[in-house]
């Protein structure tokens, strides 16, 4: 095979995923249209503000390191075929551990081994908080699906007691954690405003793209993604494989909590919930579960939230709007890939990208039927 | 829907009226009539003079030509269907049998080439369209509902009224029930019948819309010899009605019994035709001689004469009393025992179903069992799990290439390192060694001969016989004591079978222990030392190579000679 056809069936999976982002951004304007407001007007904003601004910029990049963090750790879990929905939940707890761990610390100790400490509580708050999932799953085989989107509500409902009571700043009304001093987060990385969550970010997800590329880990954990009866053919420890996938990604939610708390807010708040984990299925599947192009789309959808806060405002647009445009871009991105089946030069014959694991967990696996298309060398195979 | 529509349209438009009529009388059975057997039925086209005649053919696909990417699967393929045959296709493993089939059935739409039915020119794009033509499938994995009655199958997606109307079909569907053989109810649920009487169903289904042309795709693959023999007398009835059946199947025997005419294709293109009157002049012998020679190009590869052992001194591998369940409850092995010895292929036959496949994953530790002991050489081995099984050496090669044994999507490199992933030469147990996979996988398609673009194709491309070929490789190289292999040459054709057989029997010869699970009795005969006939979980008999012939075997799977040992004692 000659050079030129590898690159091409590296690029042209993204290519519908683009497609969805265009159908996705048209469909919106409709929408604004539709509701009396400008689309073009709100578009020229979206992007002038949210590219053409130094404020802009920098609040994209630092948006974007939770985002990258949370997807690292949803890249394993889906390609292991594990449908990890409590990535907000498990961001929650990381957050709070974080955020008591990090102010309890602050000033006590050199800041950086503060913020080690106070990410360590954060993975150890995401891991815990999937792990029961994960021991009921490899336990007693209850659906995954289920039990992490449940832990959501438990989450929410721990934290807002918790820092309501037990872990509440005492000097003040509001219910919230103590406040980490602005002195003591996370530097900024040099020349810039953003601070160096970003590089935390961009790490996981190339160790991410390491792990899959080049260890048995990885090998093992696509295996069980794509074939779980081939993983138990091959003697792979399928349940403990099952349960590293949900932990990881539950652990990356945990680190990406802890983000905020150290790099953004510095306290954890009772109303807090950033719902980083729709955004992340989002992009993770118009990555199509490549781990590198996490990267590009992580930034994209940072952008838009970004913009779409700073157009806001100034055009009466709610910012949900943003929200609906993650969905849109779902739903079109699922609409792009079975046109993508249509054009396969392959027929019929199935080979599944992404967690598809043949009747169990029942969950909206995403199939596509297109063998060895570009679609076939989806997850950074080449 | 678009397609759809504009298919049908020009197959409307080049219809005379006169097609039309006979395709409406043709199209619909008439709760009044009897529907099958008797030769005045209006359906059947035998003496009627609207319909096509022997003399003309009902289908005729002229230059077919259909590729999956860089796989040409046919190329300009003619093939003539005539009312009141039998045609079987028959072929190697990717000759293209079954795209020409799926292109017929509107499964598939070919690139180039033209269908003529009745002699006009149809688009098929779509099953639908292939049955209003009066073209029925019957498929290798059927599509009945299992929760749904034999009615509410064979009616499904035939009614087009909103309102279900089941009193003029049930009589109908019952008459062709007892037509069929079948002592069943319409109202019985599919899951309750056995495979054979699902196929008949299945049949029932495609006659209940009208189908005049009846194809069939390995249909005897999943039935026992003695459904075989009663579908190929179905078959018989059907062809005496006036029905068109079309045959794809590996096996030249039932293909010589029943066929009225032969289409042999070799690698994509028509390879030859044998019609009645040469099926009928030349005597058997000569008639397979020349079917294998247009299939292969090449006369049938010649046995392995060899000394047979004999199953004495100490075993290798010893199975004692093991039992395992299948579904809660219900027991899949019972209290089977069994010694394995170094150089002997043991065979293990059997009808469908009746443990062969739980005996393979116990031994390979994929399957927990619930007494009994497993020793190879000595060490226990009994529940341990498949990788403490393979490194003690055990090898399995499952039946179920695609959903167990390979994962589609992985390439050709990565499946054959998956049994192996964690150790040298493939890892050092963190890192991936890519390379030494690549490497594994590049002599593994070079000792075997495994028709492939490359290491790095996604395995799911590749055909179902060269998959196989991957999969003893893959086996092989992790140089085991003890090679279990369940139905390795299933779906394989002749000639790579025999080549599969010809690797086990090596194995053997080099010292290893093989443990042959098929359903193929020639092939057991023509390669095992001792063959253990299985019936319900148990080993009802274990015969040494000389005693063992196709009618003991067969009696032994059949349960005849199992009952008078009860009786005896």
């Amino acid at each position: 095979m000659t050079r030129q056809p590898r690159l091409a069936a590296h690029f042209a999976p993204l290519l519908t995923s683009l497609a969805a982002v265009v159908a996705a951004m048209l469909l919106g304007g409709i929408f604004l249209a539709i509701r009396g407001k400008d689309p073009v007007a709100a578009f020229a904003m979206l992007f002038s503000r949210g590219l053409g601004t130094s404020y802009g910029i920098s609040e994209s990049l630092i948006r974007m390191a939770p985002l990258l963090i949370v997807s690292a750790g949803l890249v394993i879990a889906l390609r292991a075929g594990v449908w990890n929905i409590g990535i907000d939940g498990q961001l929650l707890i990381g957050a709070l551990f974080a955020g008591v761990t990090g102010s309890s610390l602050a000033g006590q100790i050199p800041p950086p081994l503060m913020w080690l400490a106070a990410a360590l509580a954060g993975i150890i708050g995401g891991l815990l908080w999937a792990l029961v999932p994960g021991l009921l799953r490899v336990r007693w085989g209850l659906n995954e699906i289920i039990t992490t989107l449940m832990m959501n509500y438990v989450a929410i409902n721990v934290t807002s007691w918790l820092v309501k009571g037990p872990v509440k700043d005492p000097s003040v009304v509001p219910p919230q954690t103590r406040l980490i001093p602005v002195e003591l987060r996370l530097p900024k990385i040099p020349g810039t405003g953003v601070h160096i969550g970003l590089l935390v970010g961009l790490l996981a997800v190339i160790l991410v793209t390491i792990l899959f590329r080049h260890t048995v880990a990885g090998f093992m954990l696509d295996v069980l993604g794509r074939n779980r009866q081939a993983a138990i053919h091959a003697g792979m420890p399928v349940n403990r494989l099952t349960l590293l996938a949900l932990l990881a990604s539950g652990a990356l939610a945990g680190l990406a909590g802890a983000n905020d708390i150290l790099g953004v807010k510095g306290l954890f708040q009772g109303n807090w919930n950033p719902g980083y984990g729709f955004a992340a299925f989002a992009l993770v599947y118009l990555a199509r579960l490549d781990s590198l192009w996490i990267i590009p789309f992580a930034w994209f959808l940072s952008f838009l939230s970004i913009g779409g806060e700073m157009m806001a405002r100034p055009l009466n647009i709610p910012t949900y709007f943003v929200d609906m445009l993650e969905g849109l871009m779902l739903l079109c991105f699922a609409v792009a890939t079975w046109f993508e089946r249509l054009r396969s030069p392959y027929g019929r014959a199935e080979v599944e990208i992404g967690p598809a694991n043949a009747g169990e967990p029942p969950g909206p696996a995403v199939r596509e039927t297109a063998v060895g298309s570009a679609a076939g060398n989806i997850g950074g195979r080449r | 829907m678009a397609i759809l529509t504009v298919a049908e349209t020009e197959t409307m438009n080049t219809k005379t009226s006169q097609q039309r009529n006979q395709k409406r009388a043709l199209g619909r059975p008439r709760p009044d009539a009897p529907h099958t057997s008797a030769p005045s039925d209006s359906r059947l086209p035998t003496s009627d003079s609207r319909l096509p005649t022997r003399h003309s053919p009902l289908v005729q696909m002229r230059d077919i030509s259909k590729r999956f990417g860089p796989v040409v699967a046919n190329d300009r393929v003619s093939l003539d269907l005539w009312p009141g045959e039998i045609h079987a296709i028959l072929g190697e493993n990717g000759a293209g049998k079954t795209t020409l089939v799926n292109i017929l059935s509107g499964m598939e739409t070919p690139d180039s080439g033209t269908i003529r039915v009745e002699g006009a020119e149809v688009q098929i794009a779509a099953p639908a369209n292939a049955l209003r033509l009066g073209i029925g499938t019957v498929y290798q994995h059927f599509t009945l509902v299992p929760n749904l009655s034999i009615l509410e199958n064979v009616v499904l997606g035939a009614q087009r009224s909103l309102v279900l109307d089941l009193a003029d079909a049930r009589a109908q569907v019952a008459t062709m029930l007892a037509d069929f053989g079948l002592d069943l109810s319409p109202d019985t649920e599919i899951r309750h019948l056995a495979l054979g009487q699902r196929q008949r169903i299945e049949i029932i289904k495609a006659l209940y819309r009208g189908s005049r042309i009846l194809l069939l795709d390995e249909p005897t693959s999943v039935l026992t010899p003695g459904e075989v023999a009663s579908l190929l007398d179905l078959l018989r009835r059907l062809r005496d009605q006036g029905v068109a059946v079309v045959l794809i199947t590996h096996k030249l025997g039932e293909a010589l019994a029943v066929s009225d005419r032969v289409t042999i294709l070799r690698g994509g293109r028509n390879a030859g035709e044998l019609g009645p009157d040469a099926l009928a002049e030349a005597s058997r012998e000569s008639v397979r001689h020349r079917i294998i020679e247009q299939m292969f190009g090449a006369p049938e590869a010649a046995g392995h004469p060899r000394p047979v052992r004999d199953g004495t001194g100490t075993p290798l591998l010893t199975l004692e009393r093991i039992s395992t369940a299948s579904a809660p409850g219900s027991l899949a092995l019972r209290g089977l025992s069994l010694a394995l010895h170094r150089g002997e292929v043991f065979g293990i036959a059997g009808v469908d179903g009746n443990g062969q496949k739980e005996l393979g994953e116990v031994i390979a530790g994929q399957r927990p069992v619930t007494t009994g002991r497993i020793v190879l050489e000595g060490k226990e081995i009994t529940n341990r799990g498949v990788a403490a099984a393979t490194r003690a050496g055990i090898a399995y090669v499952t039946d179920d290439r695609l959903q167990e044994g390979t994962v589609a999507a992985l390439s050709v490199a990565e499946n054959v390192a998956l049994k192996a992933i964690g150790r040298k030469p493939f890892s050092n147990g963190f890192w991936l060694d890519r390379r030494a996979m690549e490497e594994a996988a590049r002599r593994a398609i070079a000792a075997f001969d495994v028709k492939t673009p490359g290491p790095d194709t996604p395995i799911g491309r590749l055909s179902g016989g060269n998959i196989q070929k991957l999969l003893l490789a893959r086996e092989l190289a992790l140089d085991p004591l003890v090679l279990v292999c369940n139905k390795p040459t299933h779906g394989l054709d002749l000639r790579t079978a025999d080549v599969v057989a010809g690797i086990l029997r090596e194995q053997a010869d080099a010292g290893k222990a093989v443990l042959l699970i098929s359903s193929e009795l020639d092939e057991l005969l023509a390669i095992s030392d001792r063959i253990g006939v299985m019936v319900d979980g148990e080993l009802v008999a274990v015969l040494p190579r000389a005693e063992a012939t196709l009618e003991t075997l067969g009696d032994l799977m059949l349960g005849g000679q199992r009952r008078t040992h009860q009786v005896a004692g």
